[in-house]
């Protein structure tokens, strides 16, 4: 029973992890870039959704569908982020060496979470949702209703974000310049605008994420790293440029780490995690699900 | 790019500055590398002798080599070999430990202690280099920050360590000691990596950067030459940390393993000039200086400008001191054959900053 539990718990958390993997693997297969800032924006997404609430209620508190409200705003301001970090300063190592482009964005990430700190403080912090006790008890299974809000959310950014890369225009044109950029700038595609969207984008996915952690975990500004790597642990494992790879990838990240919680200890699941990653990355580094990605 | 533009703006510091005068400083320092490198020695050795001795400024002097000293095995692999390394900072965290946990807890001497954290950083190296000097580009780099990681949580959960909390080291030689050791490893270090340089053995490890399958191809074991370097790097970093944990009395997972030190180094690597001997050791100094000011002007921005001074270096000047140097050097040679050579020098500016 308790490995149902376990898992169960692994999943929850796990779709969140899959939301953020999936604007990760995005920005990686569209634009080239890993963007080592990618956690960065689900703090500030946390950060977002905490003061819009602490704005409407005075404090970080509130009833679930007044947290709701505040999605859409970490969405919208991390949109905007996204899209104006990719316009400023990502473009302007496209296309250059590997390693540059990984040194800008982790640039972006330390300046990012120290000025975080300076304004804020390294303080935890969380966002309480009203109803949040008692949790539902299915089949001797405890599920806390705001984790199952959370992994709903996670799912439907996710699902949102596929449906737009697959039926609407713009999506469209982020397949083209992720396929061949010359190509579908001869069709007219605006390149430079696309990229950003891109960025936006996948930012604006990451920030709504980090809301619903800030309501089930909590939220600081150091937080950033962490998640930029479960995401790349969860895109080589699913695959570049696989939603429905990074979607499983993240299930299973969350899955093991809770197992490890359980049955060693809750210290262990970072270096699982990490150890993990070295592992994956040397056994299958086009992942599972990956149409041979180029190393 | 437009070249009368770029040629305007260089009008005052071609007269201040000739490039020809730039150009002849590189010959001198090419031709006398070993006399200017002795030289270095000799007057890095005086403070102490001349009656300076504990004190801030002799603190952040020996930090800076310190720095020097990581910013120098980073380049070696990360500059010299094209495998730029997220992960350094698992060698000075475990040197750091090794000495820490050798001094405190089994009383062996310090020199002792720290040849010990060297070999085991070196070892170390030979059992994650098999692994992930197979990757390439995003890979490796993303594999050795996890490496990185995972040192730094196993670290924090085991009892030996003194987990999240850290050892005390109480007992410490006096700042000189650790003034001359960080010297002496850095001046050890600069002379073996410019012997190197000129060597077989420095050549493949640039070919090996420049196109890994090509040296491949001209029948190099290029895996046995770069794991060398690999662990080359590591054996000074190790010994680093091992002298760090000392000079510091303190350590725990969080300064052993430190992801910001690590993206500090890279950036004083890449400001110097990275792939050369030099580059390392001034930006290490530079930007050493640099932190440490602001540091103690405003408290708490440091990391700040860490961040803006790393984005502002790749956006700007990829190449860093020395390879704009360089650059601005050899772009008078063109100007002095004849009139097509700015139009040449531009396209060969943004050639290399391609690459």
């Amino acid at each position: 029973m308790a490995v149902t539990q376990f898992v169960v718990n692994g999943l929850l958390v796990g779709a969140l992890f899959a939301a953020v993997a999936v604007g990760f693997a995005l920005i990686w297969g569209v634009v080239d870039i890993i963007n080592l800032a990618h956690g960065e924006m689900v703090m500030l997404g946390g950060y977002t959704s905490y003061w819009v609430l602490s704005l409407i209620t005075g404090n970080a508190e509130g009833s679930p569908a007044l947290f709701l409200v505040t999605v859409p705003a970490a969405i919208g301001v991390l949109y905007v982020v996204g899209y104006a970090l990719q316009r400023t300063l990502v473009s302007r190592v496209i296309g250059t060496d590997i390693f540059l482009t990984l040194l800008v964005t982790f640039g972006i990430s330390i300046a990012i979470q120290q000025l975080a700190i300076q304004a804020w403080s390294a303080n935890p912090r969380s966002i309480q949702v009203s109803f949040a006790d008692p949790s539902l008890v299915a089949a001797g299974l405890v599920i806390p209703k705001m984790k199952l809000i959370a992994f709903v959310g996670a799912i439907l950014l996710t699902v949102a974000l596929y449906v737009f890369l697959q039926r609407t225009r713009t999506g469209r044109a982020i397949r083209a310049v992720s396929q061949n950029p010359e190509a579908a700038a001869l069709v007219g595609i605006d390149v430079e605008h696309t990229r950003a969207v891109t960025f936006g984008v996948s930012s604006a996915i990451a920030g709504g994420v980090g809301a619903f952690i800030a309501t089930i975990l909590n939220i600081q500004p150091q937080m950033g790293l962490i998640y930029t790597l479960k995401s790349f642990v969860i895109v080589v494992f699913g695959g570049v440029g696989s939603i429905p790879g990074a979607l499983v990838g993240g299930l299973l990240l969350g899955s093991v780490e809770e197992l490890t919680a359980g049955f060693v200890s809750s210290q262990w699941t970072l270096a699982v995690s990490f150890t993990l990653l070295i592992v994956l990355l040397v056994v299958k580094p086009n992942g599972l699900f990956g149409e041979g990605a180029e190393q | 790019m437009s070249t009368s533009e770029s040629e305007d703006s260089t009008g005052l510091l071609r007269t201040v500055l000739p490039p020809n005068q730039v150009d002849r400083v590189f010959d001198f320092c090419g031709e006398n590398g070993w006399k200017l490198l002795a030289l270095g020695a000799v007057v890095g050795a005086l403070p102490p002798l001349l009656g300076l001795e504990q004190g801030y400024y002799m603190t952040v002097v020996s930090e800076m080599y310190l720095f020097a000293i990581l910013a120098l095995s980073w380049d070696l692999v990360g500059g010299q070999t094209g495998y730029p390394s997220f992960g350094n900072m698992a060698f000075f965290g475990l040197g750091a430990y090794v000495t820490a946990i050798l001094v405190k807890d089994f009383a062996v001497a310090f020199p002792v202690a720290l040849i010990a954290a060297g070999l085991l950083a070196l070892l170390f190296a030979a059992l994650i280099g098999a692994v992930v000097l197979r990757l390439r580009g995003h890979y490796f780099a993303i594999a050795t920050l996890g490496v990185l990681l995972a040192a730094q949580q196993i670290s924090r959960n085991l009892d030996i360590t003194g987990g999240a909390s850290g050892k005390i080291l109480l007992q410490v030689p006096s700042g000189t000691v650790f003034y001359y050791l960080f010297f002496g490893v850095l001046i050890a270090e600069m002379a073996l990596i410019y012997y190197l340089s000129n060597t077989r053995f420095g050549f493949i490890l640039n070919a090996i950067r420049d196109d890994e399958e090509k040296a491949t191809a001209m029948g190099f074991n290029t895996t046995y030459y770069k794991t060398a370097a690999w662990m080359l790097a590591a054996l000074f970093t190790g010994v680093a940390g091992g002298t760090y944990s000392l000079f510091n009395t303190f350590i725990d997972p969080q300064t052993a393993y430190n992801g910001a030190w690590n993206v500090e180094l890279i950036a004083m690597a890449l400001l110097g000039g990275s792939g050369t001997v030099a580059g390392p050791v001034i930006g290490a100094f530079g930007l050493h200086t640099l932190i440490e000011f602001v540091e103690t002007a405003f408290v708490g921005w440091q990391l700040v400008l860490l961040g803006g001074a790393v984005i502002v270096t790749v956006i700007g000047f990829p190449e860093g001191v020395v390879g704009t140097l360089r650059e601005y050097a050899s772009e008078m040679a063109y100007y002095e054959r004849g009139g097509m050579a700015a139009v040449d020098s531009g396209e060969d500016t943004e050639v290399t900053a391609d690459e």
